[in-house]
């Protein structure tokens, strides 16, 4: 293995809580939802970096799961996106607050 | 005679209550009344016929088992011996005077279904007490009794006394009803039978302090419904009843229940001297006590409802004399005279427009002769004139107590013969008021209806010549009523005749006494002249601020501790601040719920840097 274990998981790290910021700094739903595709692609990278120093398949696997799942919340995200800047006509998600207790 | 027709006797009352009860108000008045009327009647008619029944050992007979469970056996059954028939025939015989009676003086009173079918179901409660062969049964009459009462007492019950009084009537007897149950229930344990004869044939094997104690509670339950001290406040305010009723209570039901209790089981109460000592004394305060409170009371009703707790007080004075036959001859004549009484005071207020106070009355014997000889002839046996019915009964008590010999009893015998002219003094006292002079108000009267005055000359020869009903050997009879009742009798008074005469000569000689105190006191209307005594009296010797003070005051207080000190201050006091803290804290947790997906964010944002301190700290740690 070229690059050390230790670099890919501090890239990893990197990516994951540079998606945090985003998702913690932003409020444009649009914005968060990039922020978790970097988080989760952070990890993504820290399975494969794993899977690559141990030898092992599972990290792989894991990944294309990870991807499938991705995928699958892009969709059903995106939509809910479309049809809020329809009912509402913004994405600021302080706007939506309907569970304030 | 099939032995089942005895099942008559109680059912026609009831049958006649279920009839007004159900379908009264589609009925017209006449025969609301008359039903009521015919089903009573129609019961004394059964009585009398089955009458041979009684003869002998008597009969008892079933007619369906009521409880089987275990031990406990109770039977729908009815003991019709000659002391159950003797009662029952009495009961029948007033209640359908009574009845009669009743029909006219409602006859003005819109609510009649009602009315007529509370009182035949009391005749129907009271005939169970009298006929039930065991003791549950008898409870059941017992309470059906205390029920009725309370509906009859309260009858108008759109005035708040009322339905006061018959509240306080239905509460003080179940004081005692409690006593009984006990008592009912204890004897179960102790000899595993309910059965009247059982219990009695059985009552040897009890150990005597058991005895005692069942006897006492059997006591208190027969103190409730008969009025004796200390449960009597719930009688003189009973008369806030209509008159039929409280003739009814007074005469033929409810009052006599509980002297008819102690006689029937009179083979277990005799087994104790020392309860048998505290039923005498018992009555014998009640008597005093209801003679001096009848010297003061101004309405014509509440003179007689302490004069018949009176005379009740006589009826345990007998049977804790030991004389069974002495106290049921008693109970049958004062039935006869104190219904007549009643009734006829009941004329009497018709005649004075609804007026209940003696001092405004006077001069009805001008107004209505009739009236006023049958009320005479009440209030003489009442008083004891020689040769009357009550005479003889009160005089056959006062003689078995006498012949019990010197002791406690003899202080009863004195007690007895003091109460025979206090009752003399305020019977002609009542007399004197209501009859004499000229009238000092000014009424115009109604007419009497006739069923109002012809029922009360039976009651008359009834009352004065029920002294033959048990003529005393020394007047030419031989004691029927206690030959009646053979072995269920109790025993003799063992006297000669020159004591008998003697005390016969006092007793007239109070009786004349009282009269002639009456006479020099009240022949001419004297005037109210209030004095502090006569307040004391007036109020029962102030029994109900007695009451008041012993028991509801602490009741009250101990109450208004429970609810004030100890459920509001304590348990809600803990639940409250339980739920106040509970609610406090969540006011606080609830500004992290702002609904912004921002604010949820960062939560997880600050739970991943837990989760990671968590791991460092686990590391270092290792």
């Amino acid at each position: 293995m070229i690059v050390p274990l230790s670099h890919v998981l501090a890239f990893a790290a990197a990516m994951f809580f540079m998606g945090l910021g985003c998702v913690l700094a932003r409020r444009n739903l649009i914005m968060i939802l990039i922020g978790v595709e970097v988080m989760i692609n952070g990890a993504g990278l820290a399975f494969v970096g794993a899977s690559a120093f141990w030898q092992q398949i599972n990290g792989q696997v894991l990944v294309v799961l990870l991807m499938a799942l991705t995928s699958a919340e892009v969709s059903i995200s995106l939509a809910m996106v479309v049809y809020l800047q329809r009912r509402r006509g913004n994405l600021e998600a302080d706007n939506y607050n309907e569970m304030h207790g | 005679m099939k032995p089942e027709l005895l099942f008559l006797i109680p059912l026609l009352p009831l049958l006649g209550a279920s009839v007004n009860g159900l379908f009264g108000l589609l009925l017209p008045r006449q025969v609301r009344g008359a039903i009521a009327v015919l089903a009573v009647a129609a019961a004394f008619g059964v009585c009398c016929l089955l009458w041979p029944l009684s003869q002998g050992g008597g009969t008892r007979t079933v007619l369906a088992t009521w409880l089987a469970s275990g031990g406990l056996q109770a039977d729908f059954g009815i003991l019709f011996d000659s002391l159950s028939a003797s009662m029952a025939l009495m009961v029948t015989g007033v209640s359908t005077l009574i009845h009669l009676y009743a029909v006219g003086y409602m006859h003005e009173e819109q609510d009649t279904a009602r009315f007529f079918t509370l009182l035949n179901l009391f005749v129907f409660a009271m005939l169970t007490i009298v006929l039930a062969d065991n003791l549950l049964l008898l409870f059941l009459g017992w309470e059906g009794v205390g029920f009725c009462s309370y509906g009859l007492i309260g009858f108008w019950y759109a005035k708040l006394e009322n339905a006061g009084a018959g509240r306080k009537a239905f509460l003080v007897t179940r004081v005692g009803d409690v006593f009984l149950a006990v008592a009912v229930l204890w004897l179960f344990a102790a000899l595993g039978q309910v059965g009247i004869p059982e219990v009695n044939g059985a009552a040897a094997s009890l150990a005597p302090a058991t005895l005692t104690a069942i006897v006492l509670l059997l006591l208190a339950g027969a103190c409730g419904k008969s009025a004796q001290l200390p449960l009597m406040t719930w009688l003189p305010d009973a008369m806030a009843g209509p008159t039929p009723v409280s003739a009814l209570i007074h005469a033929a039901t409810m009052v006599t229940a509980g002297v008819y209790l102690l006689c029937r089981l009179f083979p277990l109460v005799s087994l104790s001297p020392t309860a048998m000592t505290v039923i005498a004394m018992t009555g014998a305060v009640t008597a005093l006590y209801a003679g001096t409170c009848a010297l003061a009371q101004r309405e014509i009703k509440r003179v007689l409802a302490y004069s018949t707790m009176s005379q009740i007080g006589y009826m345990f004075i007998g049977v804790g004399v030991g004389t069974v036959s002495g106290a049921m001859f008693h109970l049958l004549t004062h039935a006869f005279f104190k219904a007549l009484l009643f009734m006829g005071a009941g004329c009497v207020i018709h005649l004075c427009d609804g007026e209940n106070d003696i001092y405004r009355m006077g001069g009805v014997r001008k107004r209505s002769p009739f009236i006023f000889w049958m009320f005479l002839a009440g209030g003489l046996c009442l008083a004891g004139m020689p040769f009357s019915g009550g005479f003889f009964s009160k005089d056959g008590i006062l003689l078995a107590a006498f012949a019990q010999g010197p002791g406690w009893l003899r202080l009863v015998w004195f007690i007895g013969v003091a109460t025979a002219f206090l009752t003399s003094l305020y019977t002609f006292r009542l007399l004197f008021l209501v009859f004499a002079g000229p009238a000092r108000r000014k009424v115009h009267g109604h007419a009497l209806p006739g069923l109002m005055r012809w029922t009360l000359p039976p009651l008359a020869i009834l009352g004065l010549g029920a002294g033959l009903l048990n003529l005393p050997p020394l007047y030419g009879g031989h004691e029927a009523l206690h030959h009646l009742l053979g072995p269920l009798a109790g025993e003799l008074p063992a006297v000669d005749h020159q004591t008998e005469i003697a005390l016969a000569v006092v007793a007239g000689g109070l009786f004349l006494l009282g009269g002639l105190a009456a006479w020099g006191r009240y022949r001419t209307f004297p005037g109210e002249r209030p004095a502090w005594y006569k307040s004391f009296l007036l109020a029962g010797w102030q029994a109900d601020l007695g009451v008041e003070w012993s028991i509801l005051k602490p009741f009250r207080g101990m109450a208004r501790f429970c609810y004030l000190g100890l459920d509001q201050s304590l348990i809600e006091g803990l639940l409250q601040g339980a739920a106040e803290t509970c609610q406090k804290r969540g006011e606080a947790l609830r500004r992290f719920t702002s609904g912004r997906v921002s604010t949820y964010l960062g939560g997880f944002a600050w739970g991943l840097v837990v989760l990671c301190l968590w791991f460092l700290i686990s590391l270092v740690r290792h």
